[in-house]
C-alpha cells in the first residue's frame, strides 16, 4: 500500500469516525447523555445499507437513507424507557441495547438474505461500493473521500446549526439537570428522546459510508470497544464544541494509525501492541477528565 | 436438562453475581457513580490469582485469598491516584472515568497475559450424579462462598462500626461528617470490600469456566442487571437482584414459551417455543430494559429525590 492511498484511507476513515464523534458530541457533550451504546447506531447503519443495497437490490442513496431512518428509529425507541433517567442508567441500558443489536445480527443470518456462509457471524461481503465502474482501482478512494467529506459536512452543518438554535439552547440547560428546563416549560423527555433520534441517524449515516467502503460487515466489527474509541475521540478533543469533535477523531485516528508502525521499530507482537494501544486510549480518557475537563478546543460560551 | 439442574445452576450463577453486585452497589452508595470499570478489577484479581497458583505453584484456595485481597488493596490505590481528585465531580464525569480505567485495566491483563482462554491448576473432581442433577464440588463451594459473603455482609453493615459509619454516609454525608465520621476513611474501606469480593467473585467464575481478559465486560451487563433489579445503593437489593437474574438467564432457556402462548392447551398453539441459545447474553440486557421501563429504582429501591 503506498503512502498516498494511505493517507486517503486514513482521511476517509477520518470523515466517517468525524461523523461518529460529532453525533455522541450532540448526545453526550450538548445533552449530557452518556450513550454507552453509540456503536449500534453504526452498526445498524452498517446493517441496514447493506441489507438494502445487496438484498432488495436498491440504489445506494436509498441504503444511505434507510441505514439513517432506521439507527434514527432505534435511537427514539430506546430513550423512551431511558428518558427520564439518571445518566448512570443511560449508561447502562444504552450499552445493553447496543448488545441486543449485536446480538441480533449475530444470530439472525436470514436479515443478509441467507446463502451458504452468509450472515451471522460469518459477516456479509461483496456490498457494492456507489458509481464504481466509473473509476479506475486507484482513483476510487480519491471519490470515495468526496462523498465522506461531503456527509460530514453536511453532518457538521446540520448538528452546528441545531446547536445554535433555540433548540440547542434547550438541550444545554438539560445537560446542566432537569431543574431549569422544566421550570421553563420545556418537556425535557422529549428533547432528550429528539437528540438521541437524531444524534442516531448520524451515527447510521457513518455505518453506511463505512460498509460501502469496506465492502464486508460483521457482528466483530462492532464490538462495545468502539463506542469507547468514539467517547475517547468526544473527550480529547473537546465536549460541546463540533470541530473539537472532529478535531478528537482526527487525533485518536492519527494516534490509532501510527502505532502500527511502531512494530517495525520495536520486536512486539501484534496482539500486545493492540492491547498497550487500548492502555493508553484508556488512560487518555482518564487523563482528560482528570486534568483537561474541556478537552482540546473549549465549549464557547454564548451570553444571551 | 432436569427442573433441578436448572434450579442449582441458577444458584450456582446468582452466587457469583452476588458477589460482583454487592461490591458495585456499595461503591454506588457511598461514592455516587456506577463504576464502569467494577468487573474489570475481579479480572486483575482473577490473573493475579493465575500468576500464583500457575506460575508460582501455589494451592487455588491460598492464591484466590491472596490475589483477592491484593486487588481490594489495588483498588485504594487506584481512588487515591484517580477518583479521591474527583469528590466533587458530578456522577457522570466520575463514571466515564471508570470507562477509561476499565479499559486500560482490561488491555493492561490482556497486554501482560495474551488474548488466549486460560485455567487455574486444580486437580479434578468428581461431580456428585444423581437421577436428577449433577453438581460438582466446585459449585458446591461457589454457592457457599456466595452464602457466607451474604452473610458477611449482613454482620458488617448492622453489627460493626464499620457498618454504621458506611450506613450514615449513605443516608447524609454532610450529617455524618459532621457526627465525626471520617468520609475517606469509610471509602478506603469500601473499596476495598467491594473490590475484594468482586476479585474473588471473578476468580470463582474463571474457576468454573475459563479466564479470558474480556471476561469482565462479559458480565458487566449481568452484574449491573442485578444491581438495579434489586435498587442500586441496596445491599439486600443486590443479593435479590443476583438471585432473580440467576434464574432468569437459566429458566430463561428452560422454559417452552410455546405452552405459555397456548395457556396450558386453550388455544391450540402446539409448536415449541424456546429462546435460542444463542440469545442467552440477551436475556440480562433484556430484563433490565424492562426494569428501567417499569421499576427504575428496583425491587427494594427506595424513592429519592433527583
Amino acid at each position: 500500500m503506498g503512502l498516498v492511498n494511505f493517507l486517503v484511507y486514513l482521511a476517509i476513515m477520518m470523515g466517517i469516525y468525524g461523523i461518529l464523534s460529532l453525533s455522541l458530541n450532540l448526545q453526550y457533550g450538548f445533552t449530557g447523555l452518556a450513550n454507552f451504546g453509540q456503536v449500534a447506531f453504526f452498526c445498524l447503519g452498517a446493517y441496514v445499507s447493506t441489507i438494502v443495497v445487496l438484498v432488495f437490490k436498491m440504489p445506494f442513496i436509498f441504503g444511505l437513507l434507510g441505514g439513517m431512518v432506521v439507527a434514527g428509529l432505534f435511537g427514539y425507541v430506546i430513550s423512551i424507557p431511558t428518558a427520564n433517567l439518571k445518566e448512570d442508567y443511560w449508561a447502562i441500558a444504552t450499552l445493553a441495547a447496543a448488545e441486543i443489536v449485536r446480538i441480533f445480527f449475530l444470530n439472525e443470518d436470514w436479515v443478509v438474505g441467507g446463502g451458504p456462509y452468509q450472515g451471522g457471524s460469518f459477516g456479509i461481503g461483496g456490498i457494492p461500493q456507489p458509481l464504481r465502474s466509473l473509476f479506475s482501482a486507484y482513483t476510487y478512494p480519491f471519490f470515495y473521500l468526496a462523498i465522506v467529506l461531503v456527509c460530514l459536512l453536511g453532518a457538521y452543518i446540520v448538528i452546528n446549526t441545531l446547536t445554535r438554535s433555540p433548540f440547542g439552547r434547550v438541550i444545554k440547560s438539560i445537560r446542566a439537570g432537569d431543574n431549569l428546563p422544566q421550570a421553563l416549560g420545556k418537556d425535557v423527555k422529549t428533547f432528550r428522546i429528539k437528540v438521541m433520534a437524531i444524534g442516531g441517524s448520524f451515527g447510521g449515516l457513518a455505518g453506511c459510508l463505512w460498509a460501502h467502503f469496506h465492502g464486508f460487515i460483521s457482528p466483530n466489527q462492532f464490538l462495545p470497544l468502539e463506542t469507547f474509541i468514539i467517547w475517547a475521540m468526544v473527550i480529547v478533543g473537546g465536549k460541546a464544541n463540533n470541530r473539537g469533535a472532529i478535531l478528537g477523531a482526527v487525533i485518536i485516528l492519527i494516534f490509532y494509525n501510527s502505532t502500527r508502525f511502531l512494530k517495525d521499530f520495536i520486536p512486539i507482537e501484534e496482539v500486545t501492541l493492540a492491547s498497550l494501544r487500548m492502555v493508553a486510549i484508556g488512560i487518555l480518557i482518564v487523563v482528560a477528565m482528570l486534568f483537561m475537563k474541556e478537552g482540546l478546543i473549549k465549549e464557547k460560551k454564548t451570553l444571551y | 436438562m432436569t427442573f433441578a439442574q436448572v434450579v442449582i445452576n441458577s444458584i450456582v450463577r446468582a452466587s457469583e453475581l452476588t458477589l460482583l453486585s454487592l461490591g458495585l452497589t456499595i461503591v454506588y452508595d457511598i461514592l455516587k457513580f456506577a463504576n464502569f470499570a467494577h468487573t474489570e478489577f475481579a479480572v486483575v484479581g482473577v490473573y493475579l490469582a493465575l500468576f500464583l497458583n500457575v506460575t508460582l505453584g501455589l494451592h487455588i484456595v491460598p492464591a484466590a485469598i491472596i490475589a483477592s485481597f491484593a486487588t481490594g488493596a489495588f483498588s485504594i490505590v487506584v481512588d487515591r491516584a484517580v477518583f479521591k481528585k474527583m469528590r466533587s465531580s458530578t456522577g457522570i464525569i466520575i463514571m466515564v472515568t471508570s470507562l477509561g480505567l476499565g479499559i486500560a485495566l482490561r488491555n493492561g491483563v490482556r497486554a501482560i497475559w495474551g488474548a488466549d482462554a486460560q485455567n487455574y491448576t486444580v486437580a479434578l473432581q468428581k461431580p456428585i450424579i444423581t437421577e436428577y442433577f449433577r453438581i460438582t464440588p466446585l459449585q458446591i463451594w461457589i454457592i457457599l462462598v456466595g452464602l457466607a459473603a451474604m452473610l458477611a455482609f449482613h454482620f458488617l453493615l448492622h453489627h460493626t462500626t464499620l457498618g454504621k459509619a458506611m450506613r450514615a454516609s449513605s443516608d447524609n454525608p454532610e450529617l455524618a461528617q459532621a457526627s465525626a465520621i471520617d468520609t475517606e476513611k469509610i471509602i478506603t474501606w469500601v473499596w476495598f470490600i467491594a473490590i475484594t469480593f468482586a476479585s474473588l467473585g471473578g476468580i470463582l467464575i474463571g474457576l468454573e469456566t475459563y479466564i479470558l481478559p474480556y471476561m469482565g465486560f462479559a458480565i458487566i451487563v449481568p452484574v449491573f442487571c442485578a444491581t438495579i433489579l434489586g435498587g442500586i445503593g441496596n445491599p439486600y437489593g443486590a443479593m435479590l437482584g443476583a438471585m432473580v437474574l440467576g434464574f432468569a438467564e437459566n429458566f430463561g432457556l428452560y422454559i417452552n414459551f410455546g405452552n405459555i402462548i397456548n395457556l396450558g392447551g386453550i388455544l391450540g398453539f402446539s409448536k415449541e417455543l424456546f429462546i435460542p441459545t444463542g440469545y442467552k447474553p440477551a436475556i440480562s440486557f433484556v430484563i433490565l430494559i424492562l426494569v428501567l421501563l417499569i421499576r427504575p429504582r428496583g425491587i427494594l429501591g427506595r424513592k429519592k429525590e433527583g
